[in-house]
């Protein structure tokens, strides 16, 4: 290829990069473990108030008596199957809130009936740090109003996608040389390439996707509007007619939920049913609606998909967002989102999609890590000064490293917090995402404090100290037990997982600690040596 | 004459064209597929949602390969002429 290309879109690459490989890094550390939110909620969720849910043949009894008690549920309400700490209850119900904005999660209560027949209603108290989490995931870290926070996020996105393939365009020359090579060796930036390249080359497919699905997650509205504006103009000749909804004559009773669960096994028996939607007068769609996964299939959601039932027959009566069940152009559709969300293939692709999310992570921090490595200034042989970097290493050099670590401590700490806070405070989720943004904050005034080298030593640690506090929240859960709990069933998990990442970090701590004080003169990472030639120069030194 | 040779600087008029046109043409190229390979669709249909998906990719090989037109006027003429003849196969 021509020198004059790779040249263009090697400067392509580093702009796009280096504008939105920060942003990128905590979308990607946050959404690898975002493939862990059901039982991180379980692990942050306090046990639920419910006690076991009601049996499902008596599901009847519950649904008379709160649609008689709260009106609320009349226009529609929730049967749940596979009880977990957001829907902790068997029968749930959405809370009229006119203020609210289409992107809000919605208000749920939530109802059981007792072996001795009294009725229990309240919130679920699920936990709200798994949705911080998903947040900071969804909008790049950065908890603006959903309007603003998404075009960011959809141009960080759009920008992503052109790295991609500009960085794809800049290694192809080289790739059959490069491919399998890992140079460890004197030249540090070289080292640093390979592994870039790498990591880059063996998860493009993951990478494409993402970005190509979160541009459409960002603009997905904006691009509909300006189709019916420009497109699907009223009734030009690209409308058909919408299709009559097929609307049987209803005869004979609703079949009670467990002869629902009945039906729908006899249909799909693979399809595990989560919870099934009753409403009154639906907008649009079926009257009945059951969500749930099948392991077979891409599911829509992390959560599963979707199927419409009659609620007189139960009979499947819409199949398009029904794993396995779908047409060519439903199943095309649901494979982006599936692509996405990992939802499919169960437990291993979640495995894999939480290590990919973290490689991808490492990749934007590599990246930023070889334009310092490309900008910095050489130390000349013969110079008798120290080479002092340029503005600009010595503050993408801190910032590098506080934002990274900083996200790091930061969702580590809200997390561990969740087992402390209900018992201080209300309402808690303000206080997750305060919690969150002072270690943030924190760590990037550090970096910028300590520079480069130091700062990321200390940081290191500090993010190590943080994510080893969330098994340490659960041991202090143990030792009293009054003022926190654990789980029994599950849980234990994300205290194995965070142990296990308090250990990496503490191990990349140490080795850094040691690499700062070997490092060359002229590198970022060096820490000035005990005597430096002259002392104004080591201190700007430090900070580039 | 020297031979022409590609640079990153006049980046900020391609990247503009390529985004600005490259959407406007992803869109009508949606429209398309609906009009002449579907014969029409129902609002918000899988195959509409199909249409709204294919924006993303369309855009992002636009904005990525526009930087290889040889000059700003360039991407703008040819984003331009590709855009007209795009809408107008879907407005006649």
């Amino acid at each position: 290829m021509r020198s004059d290309i790779i040249k263009l879109y090697k400067d392509v690459h580093t702009w796009t990069g280096i504008v939105s490989g920060l942003l990128l890094f905590i979308a990607f550390y946050a959404g690898a473990i975002t493939m862990f939110e059901k039982p991180l909620q379980h692990w942050a969720s306090p046990p639920s108030p419910f006690g076991a849910p009601t049996p499902l043949q008596d599901t009847q009894q519950l649904i008379d008596r709160v649609l008689a008690d709260y009106p609320d549920a009349r226009d529609g309400y929730q049967i749940v199957f596979q009880p977990n700490a957001q829907f902790p209850a068997r029968m749930s119900w959405q809370l009229p809130n006119p203020d609210a904005h289409d992107h809000d999660p919605p208000q749920f209560m939530h109802a059981n009936l007792t072996a001795d027949g009294s009725l229990v209603v309240g919130e679920s108290g699920a936990s709200p740090v798994s949705q911080l989490v998903d947040d900071l995931h969804r909008q790049v870290g950065l908890m603006l109003p959903h309007e603003i926070a998404m075009p960011i996020m959809g141009a960080v996105a759009l920008l992503y996608g052109v790295a991609l393939v500009s960085g794809v365009i800049v290694l192809v020359p080289t790739l059959v040389k490069d491919l399998f090579a890992f140079r460890l060796g004197k030249n540090l930036k070289r080292l640093w390439l390979d592994f870039h390249n790498l990591l880059g080359i063996f998860s493009l497919p993951f990478h494409l996707i993402m970005a190509l699905t979160s541009v459409i997650f960002a603009f997905h509205d904006q691009i509909y509007d300006a189709q019916e504006a420009l497109v699907y103009r009223g009734e030009n000749a690209l409308t058909q007619p919408s299709r009559e909804a097929g609307s049987a004559e209803n005869t004979g009773a609703r079949l009670s939920p467990a002869a629902l669960v009945a039906r729908m096994r006899e249909q799909q028996p693979e399809f595990q049913p989560q919870r099934m939607i009753i409403s009154t007068a639906p907008r649009q769609g079926p009257s009945l609606m059951v969500f749930g996964s099948n392991p077979r299939y891409g599911n829509r959601s992390p959560d599963g998909g979707v199927v419409g039932l009659d609620p007189y027959s139960g009979d499947i009566v819409a199949t398009d967002y029904m794993p396995g069940m779908q047409d060519g152009w439903g199943a095309t559709l649901t494979s982006f989102f599936t692509l996405h969300f990992g939802s499919y293939g169960g437990n291993t692709v979640r495995w894999a999609y939480f290590f990919l999310g973290l490689g991808g992570a490492v990749l934007f921090y590599t990246g930023n890590l070889l334009w310092l490595e490309t900008r910095r200034k050489k130390q000349k042989k013969a110079a008798t000064e120290t080479a002092v970097q340029r503005p600009s290493a010595r503050f993408l050099g801190p910032l590098t490293v506080g934002v990274a670590l900083g996200c790091v401590a930061g969702i580590s700490t809200s997390i561990a917090a969740a087992k402390v806070l209900p018992a201080l405070v209300s309402p808690i989720g303000h206080w997750h995402t305060v919690i969150y943004y002072l270690v943030f904050c924190a760590c990037i005034g550090w970096a910028f404090l300590r520079g480069t080298a130091n700062g990321a030593v200390e940081l290191l640690r500090a993010a190590a100290l943080a994510t080893g506090l969330i098994p340490l929240a659960s041991l202090a859960a143990l030792a009293l037990p009054g003022l926190s709990w654990n789980h029994r069933d599950g849980g234990l998990i994300v205290d194995v997982v965070a142990a296990l990442g308090a250990g990496v970090l503490a191990l990349l701590a140490r080795r850094t600690a040691q690499r700062i004080h070997r490092a060359p003169i002229d590198s970022i990472w060096c820490v000035a040596p005990a005597a430096p030639p002259l002392r104004a120069d080591a201190r700007t030194l430090e900070r580039a | 004459m020297k031979p022409f040779r590609y640079s990153s600087h006049d980046w900020l008029g391609k990247a503009s064209a390529g985004l600005i046109l490259g959407f406007l043409l992803a869109l009508s190229l949606g429209g398309l597929l609906v009009r002449y390979g579907l014969q029409g669709t129902t609002p918000y249909s899988l195959q509409h949602q199909f249409t709204m998906w294919m924006v993303s990719p369309l855009l992002v090989t636009i904005l990525s390969t526009c930087f290889l037109f040889r000059s700003t006027a360039q991407a703008w003429l040819v984003l331009g002429a590709a855009n007209l003849l795009a809408w107008g196969l879907l407005v006649i």
